[in-house]
């Protein structure tokens, strides 16, 4: 296999060449100019466009040129002698190099290309060379097609006799399928063209000994010949530089379609690159087969230690400690991360060392009983000081991205303890003016979510919304997958509370296949969806299909998963208990819920979630005073900690406890004054749920009231119109027993009403409802 | 030599034999030509005309067949020893073939029994008392091994025995190479020997001593010990007594090729080849022997072609002969010729890379640097790591001026065999044009150890040191080579050259002169014998020598002889059809000749044609000119100056000149 020089790149130098000698016309010269610079500086266009899924990578990269590129560039443009295109004097140059001597005598003359020096110009004078024609183009030193032809004259300069026959054996290759167009177009050149020495010996030794010497020399056709001609290592290092780079900017894995042309290609190549062992840990490891990517990962190390010494042992280390975090070995993963640290101190690698701090710190987030162990005491100053700790250290070191992270994280960190949330929106504001100052494309993401999270919290969902849309629509291609799953899941997590299912699931299912190849991350899908059709089913009333789908869903549990996620699926599993009416399994299983929570001390919102779905536990099991204490926690803790979608649904549970007190006015005022701020929430399960509050607080002022007194009516025909309301916001999110529940209070309101068909209709209904159930 | 069917018939039995008998004792290279030889005799038409195929297919008596695997033997002692070893035999001959040398020695020659052999051998030599240092050697052995009966040479067949030591050889010049240093690194001093030899030789002493009767007859011999016997001397470098040993190999048995090889690397000197030629049977081997000896000492007379020619009727596609008409003509300097006869041979034998760097060095000189690619690209493809294979890539890179790869390529050649000699002299004139003369001198030098033969070699040598300008070295080895070669004007131009620059004019002289009858020899043709019918060429002879001899005749204050030869100088521009100058030439030589030999003569044939103005012409007629104002010749100094002005060399001088000329003629046309 060829170190740098292939038949494709000395295609690109005759073509520089055609250019050079003033023959392609001025329309031209764009397109080819541009085709040349695509392939020279492959950074060029190689920025990754998801968003665009006609142009495929592959495309784009245009990795192993053949000379059908070439032609369909070159067909289309006239040259300059009529009749003939630049693909005519294209092959003209390219079947005039006739001989290894050829070949060797065009990279001797790639020089004349070059411009000269000022010193050169000055020996040419001396000389009495006459300066060049002041017309003729030359190539600066370091333009990119001077340094280009530079390159491959040195690096044929370097070549192995062996090797440079390599190349001129596969350059004969390359170019014989333009053979037949040539000699159409050149008429009778003989059989041996392409090969002058083949050629001149022909009168010697006539036609049959010719044949067996070319046979000899070139092989038999078709026969023994190296597909890896064509590639070189220098195009093979590129290539898995950007196939790392890929992978590890997104989380890809390879594509399907690349692989096995891939596979082909990296077997073929002698010199073994350590970085192919990297690329396949790196994709065994998203494809979630730990032990072939322990096995690459250690295999990589050992082979690069070679080169670079004991100076890299800690980035050995910090790979193995996330793979194993990965694989659920938390205990080693520790280990090895705090021997990354003392490694990374020892060799003052601070880039290193701020890394592992910072991932230690999530890690310890994500797994506090293991970080900690025994003293829970104290955790807020302990992980506080360690923000101060990180966030000085990349101050002092430069590390933006570790900045923007940990202010980030302060400001998480005081969300969930539910602090004061101008100190979260001063820390949010302070990486907001890092992350676009420094033009951080990478921390976009987890700042965009932080700020979407934070208005979601303050229960603007309209803000939240759009923050996520925004991101989506306008930073998607340059995020890595996960944090396009995290916004992707929080969309359609939005969506779906306002009924919007289909909206929701098309939402995930738009994400990029190929990413999705990656294990956790199709696990994560996979668990959203099935979560999303969860609630879908419970709210239908279909409870075999949310029965069914909750006896998988509940198996992913443990350390590989997400724990909002997991906290979701369990309240879901209340949800449906509630609905099975098996209320004492749901209430052991919330306490469960509730002690696990306390335990892990972790963010507030899902506890106050608790308390709330407890309190309307409670009020199911018809004791909806018990709930009430519960309730009055959950609000109060709810607005201290400015976490007002918890508060609104507190504050409905306080009002049913109100109402079961017969305090219903305080009730319907309560109500009143919340509702409004809960539209702003957006979710419609709940909204109906106050509603449904409303309509009985204000049916208890109606029974409060005298009989056939205005009073009553008044507050029957609201608790009518409330009951319209509640109805349409239950149909909004199909939710089949909030609606048959809502039905059951209208047909009892119709009777009140002495409407007395209007209450039959109802209780049909009713019957056809339960009885679907 | 005329050969009837019978005698083909029988040499081709002969060489069948040949094949057969070299393979089973491992001699690989003799084995291949012998087949090629064979393989290249016209099969007889008779047979095929008078019998199909199918009948001759099964008609074919046993007899016509040489057993492939073992050959039988007519002596009936060795025939049974051969029988009784048969099983043995195979054995060592597979771990030959494994190149598992040491373990097929000891096969039928167990260490142990070996060294009991030569531990004898050494108390034997006690009573001879040969060297002060092997009796200091044998006083210890005798009182170690008092009481043991010392062991008996071990009964071996023939062939067994030589497939024996011939592995012990091939196992030490294994261990050698393996001891040697990287080519030219710093260790690398070319001393390390096969330490087997002496092993070999003790042994082979011994028995050819156990055998041989009182008038020094050895009994039953047949041939293939002696032939390794000689290799063994020869390598010891007592070449005397290894040409003895290897002349009477060949006289027991003929058809060993590797034995004829030993002898011509032994030859140096046509003298010697004549000499030994006396002592040799009378066949086609010796016939061919002659023909590949005089070709390496750089003969090319018409009586060797003519032998070719013989040679060829009988083999008419032996690459081996086609190779030598090749060489024949290279010698003969006409590399038109010669490529033309590679290039044939390469179309018959397009993977036969023996002896193509012979013709990548024609190739270079013809500087057909295309050409040159494709042989490189088809030996490479073939086999990149045979010797001749990167010699033939190093003279490509050579002649694209990439002298580090030419180089490294000639390196590889010598890592790869190093007795490869063209490898070293090429190798010599790498480092000449990377300006490395220590390196030069030093491959040179290897060279010519390795093959004292190579004038190349020498010559570059003296171009190395005249480089230095040590012009008493330089000398020394131009000498060396135009001893060399004697008829090769280029030699005598070095040393004439040489020896003007040491002032020795008067010998410099002598030397350009015979290298202007030797130019001219060539360029006639070859032909006739050195020294004869010299004086009848035609031709031009080189203005540069003439120019040269006129200067060192200048320099010798001999006026009148420096400008007869200025004269012949300018002369050769219009070629040597002008009879009137020709015959003033002749006039001034005639009258002054200190060398009865060289006295060089301008053509009347008329056919050629002349150089042309050349820089030595112009220097000559410029000197004449400036010789005929000193000798008040006006109108002859017009004449050359006029000349000089048209030829356009020199112009400014030359109107100078003019100018006086005028004034003096006008001074001297009011004076008288």
């Amino acid at each position: 296999m060829p170190r740098f020089l292939t038949p494709t790149k000395i295609g690109l130098l005759l073509l520089i060449d055609l250019y050079m000698q003033g023959a392609v016309p001025n329309s031209s010269s764009i397109p080819i100019l541009s085709f040349l610079v695509r392939q020279l500086l492959p950074n060029f266009t190689n920025r990754r466009t998801r968003a665009s899924p006609i142009e495929s990578p592959i495309e784009s990269l245009h990795f192993i040129l053949d000379l059908g590129s070439f032609e369909a560039l070159l067909l289309a443009h006239p040259a300059l002698v009529p009749g003939r295109t630049l693909w005519d004097q294209f092959l003209k140059m390219l079947w005039s190099i006739d001989s290894l001597n050829a070949l060797h005598g065009f990279f001797a003359t790639r020089a004349n290309l070059l411009a000269n020096t000022a010193e050169e110009n000055r020996m040419l004078v001396e000389m009495g060379i006459p300066r060049p024609p002041v017309g003729m183009l030359f190539l600066s030193r370091s333009s990119p097609f001077g340094s280009f032809a530079r390159e491959s004259r040195l690096e044929f300069y370097r070549l192995r006799f062996d090797d440079s026959l390599a190349l001129w054996v596969s350059f004969v290759e390359w170019r014989q399928a333009t053979k037949g167009y040539y000699l159409e177009r050149n008429g009778s050149l003989g059989r041996w063209i392409g090969d002058r020495s083949l050629a001149d010996g022909e009168a010697d030794w006539g036609t049959d000994a010719t044949e067996m010497l070319r046979i000899t020399a070139y092989g038999i056709d078709g026969f023994g010949k190296i597909e890896g001609g064509r590639v070189s290592t220098g195009d093979i290092g590129k290539l898995l530089q950007f196939q790392v780079e890929q992978m590890q900017k997104f989380g890809d894995r390879v594509p399907l379609a690349m692989k096995d042309s891939f596979k082909g290609i990296l077997e073929n190549s002698l010199v073994v690159s350590s970085l192919t062992h990297y690329l396949k840990f790196l994709d065994a490891w998203r494809a979630g087969d730990y032990p072939t990517s322990f096995d690459n990962l250690h295999r990589y190390f050992d082979y690069t230690k070679r080169n670079r010494r004991r100076f890299f042992y800690q980035y050995a280390l910090m790979n193995l400690a996330v793979l194993q975090a990965d694989f659920g070995c938390l205990d080693e993963a520790l280990a090895t991360m705090i021997e990354t640290i003392s490694t990374a101190r020892e060799n003052q690698d601070m880039v290193c060392l701020n890394f592992a701090l910072s991932w230690l710190y999530h890690f310890g987030k994500a797994h506090p009983n293991l970080v900690h162990g025994t003293e829970t005491s104290n955790i807020t100053d302990y992980e506080r000081e360690g923000l101060m700790f990180l966030r000085t250290k990349a101050k002092e070191t430069g590390t933006w991205t570790l900045w923007s992270s940990s202010l980030l994280s302060e400001a998480k960190l005081v969300l969930s303890n539910g602090e004061s949330v101008s100190s979260a929106f001063e820390n949010i504001q302070r990486s907001s003016q890092l992350v676009f100052g420094k033009g951080m494309k990478n921390m976009v993401g987890p700042q965009m979510a932080m700020t979407s999270s934070i208005w979601g919290r303050l229960g603007v969902s309209l803000l939240s919304r759009q923050y996520c849309q925004i991101f989506l629509s306008c930073h998607a291609r340059d995020a890595v997958f996960d944090d396009l799953m995290r916004f992707s899941c929080r969309m359609a997590h939005l969506l779906t509370e306002n009924g919007h299912y289909d909206d929701g699931i098309r939402g995930l299912e738009k994400l990029n296949k190929n990413s999705l190849r990656s294990w956790k991350a199709n696990q994560h899908w996979q668990i959203y969806r099935g979560a999303l059709r969860l609630k879908v089913e419970l709210r239908r009333d279909n409870l075999e299909n949310a029965d069914r789908l909750l006896q998988q869903l509940l198996q992913f549990k443990g350390a590989g998963s997400d724990p909002d996620l997991t906290f979701e699926i369990n309240i879901l599993h209340v949800d449906y208990l509630t609905r099975r009416t098996d209320l004492g399994r749901a209430l052991a299983k919330i306490d469960g819920m509730a002690s696990a929570l306390q335990e892990e001390g972790g963010d507030i919102n899902p506890r106050l979630r608790l308390l709330t779905v407890k309190a309307l536990l409670h009020s199911e099991s018809g004791r909806p005073q018990k709930g009430f204490s519960l309730a009055v926690r959950a609000a109060n803790m709810a607005w201290s900690a400015r976490l007002l979608p918890a508060l609104w649904a507190a504050m409905g549970a306080i009002a049913n406890a109100l109402n079961s007190l017969s305090e219903f006015q305080a009730a319907s005022s309560i109500l009143v004054a919340v509702i409004p701020r809960a539209y702003e929430c957006e979710d419609c399960g709940m909204i109906a749920k106050l509603y449904s509050f409303l309509v009985d607080s204000h049916m208890g002022i109606a029974g409060q009231a005298s009989s056939d007194s205005v009073q009553r009516e008044k507050h029957l025909s609201k608790s009518l119109d409330y009951l319209n309301r509640a109805f349409e916001e239950y149909s909004a999110v199909e939710d089949i027993r909030g609606q048959s529940e809502i039905m059951a209070k209208e047909a009892i309101l119709a009777i009140f009403l002495g409407d007395d068909l209007f209450a039959n209709l109802y209780d049909f209904e009713d019957e056809l409802f339960t009885n679907l159930c | 030599m005329v050969f009837n069917e019978r005698d083909t018939d029988a040499l081709r039995a002969a060489l069948q034999e040949a094949v057969v008998k070299c393979s089973e004792r491992c001699l690989y290279q003799s084995a291949k030509w012998a087949a090629e030889l064979l393989t290249s005799i016209p099969p007889s038409e008779d047979k095929n005309k008078t019998e199909p195929e199918d009948s001759q297919m099964t008609e074919v008596p046993n007899e016509g067949l040489p057993p492939i695997v073992v050959s039988g033997n007519v002596d009936p002692e060795e025939a049974m020893l051969e029988a009784k070893e048969i099983n043995q035999y195979l054995l060592a001959k597979s771990f030959f073939d494994c190149r598992e040398y040491d373990r097929c020695a000891a096969v039928f020659l167990p260490d142990t029994l070996l060294s009991g052999i030569l531990s004898t051998t050494a108390s034997n030599n006690t009573q001879n008392a040969s060297t002060p240092r092997e009796k200091g050697k044998a006083k210890e052995a005798p009182g170690q091994r008092s009481g043991i009966v010392p062991p008996a040479m071990p009964k071996l067949s023939q062939k067994s025995l030589f497939l024996a030591l011939y592995a012990k050889f091939m196992s030490g010049e294994k261990k050698k190479d393996e001891d040697s240093e990287m080519v030219m690194g710093p260790h690398d001093v070319g001393t390390t020997v096969n330490k087997q030899l002496i092993v070999i030789s003790r042994f082979l002493e011994n028995w050819f001593g156990e055998r041989s009767s009182e008038s020094g007859e050895i009994a039953g011999s047949q041939g293939w010990l002696e032939y390794l016997r000689g290799m063994v001397l020869a390598k010891d470098k007592s070449e005397d007594e290894a040409m003895r040993w290897l002349v009477r190999s060949i006289n027991l048995y003929p058809m060993n090729w590797g034995c004829w090889l030993e002898m011509t690397s032994l030859i140096s000197r046509l003298e010697d080849l004549n000499r030994v030629a006396q002592d040799l049977p009378q066949n086609i081997m010796s016939y061919i022997f002659h023909l590949h000896t005089s070709l390496e000492l750089y003969q090319s007379t018409t009586s060797l072609s003519n032998s070719l020619d013989q040679l060829l009727e009988i083999f008419p596609t032996s690459p081996f002969l086609l190779t030598c008409l090749a060489l024949l003509a290279y010698h003969m300097k006409d590399l038109e010729v010669a490529d033309q006869h590679f290039s044939n041979l390469l179309a018959l034998h397009p993977h036969r890379i023996d002896s193509l760097d012979h013709y990548s060095n024609i190739l270079y000189v013809l500087n057909l640097q295309p050409k040159l690619s494709f042989l490189a690209h088809l030996c490479s493809t073939t086999d990149k790591f045979r010797p001749e294979s990167c010699v033939v890539i190093g003279n490509y890179y050579s002649l694209l001026s990439a002298h580090e790869k030419a180089v490294q390529y000639f390196r590889r050649a010598l890592t790869l065999d190093r007795s490869c000699l063209s490898a070293w002299t090429l190798m010599g004139h790498e480092y000449v044009e990377l300006k490395n003369t220590h390196a030069a001198i030093e491959s040179y030098r290897r060279a010519v150890d390795v093959n004292r033969r190579d004038y190349r070699a020498w010559y570059g040598l003296g171009q190395t040191y005249e480089v230095l300008e040590m012009h008493a070295y330089a000398l020394w080895y131009y000498k060396r080579a135009a001893g060399l070669r004697p008829w090769d004007a280029k030699m005598w131009m070095a040393v004439g050259s040489c020896l003007q620059k040491m002032g020795r004019n008067l010998e410099g002289i002598k030397a350009l002169k015979r290298a202007l009858i030797a130019e001219s020899y060539y360029d006639a043709g070859v032909g006739s014998s050195f020294g004869s019918g010299v004086r009848d060429r035609g031709g031009t002879m080189d203005p540069e020598i003439l120019l040269q001899i006129a200067g060192m005749y200048e320099g010798l204050e001999d006026e009148a002889e420096a400008a007869a030869y200025m004269e012949m100088c300018v002369a050769q521009e219009e070629g040597s059809n002008d009879n009137l100058e020709g015959s003033m030439i002749n006039i001034h030589a005639d009258s002054q000749s200190s060398d009865d030999e060289s006295r060089p003569v301008a053509g009347r044939s008329g056919v050629e044609s002349g150089t042309g103005v050349t820089a030595a012409t112009s220097k000559a007629r410029m000197w004449l000119a400036k010789h005929a104002m000193r000798t008040e010749d006006y109108t002859r100094a017009m004449q050359l100056a006029t000349e000089l002005c048209q030829d356009g060399v020199e112009v400014e001088e030359a109107k100078a000149l003019v100018r006086e000329v005028r004034v003096r003629l006008e001074v001297g046309g009011l004076s008288p």
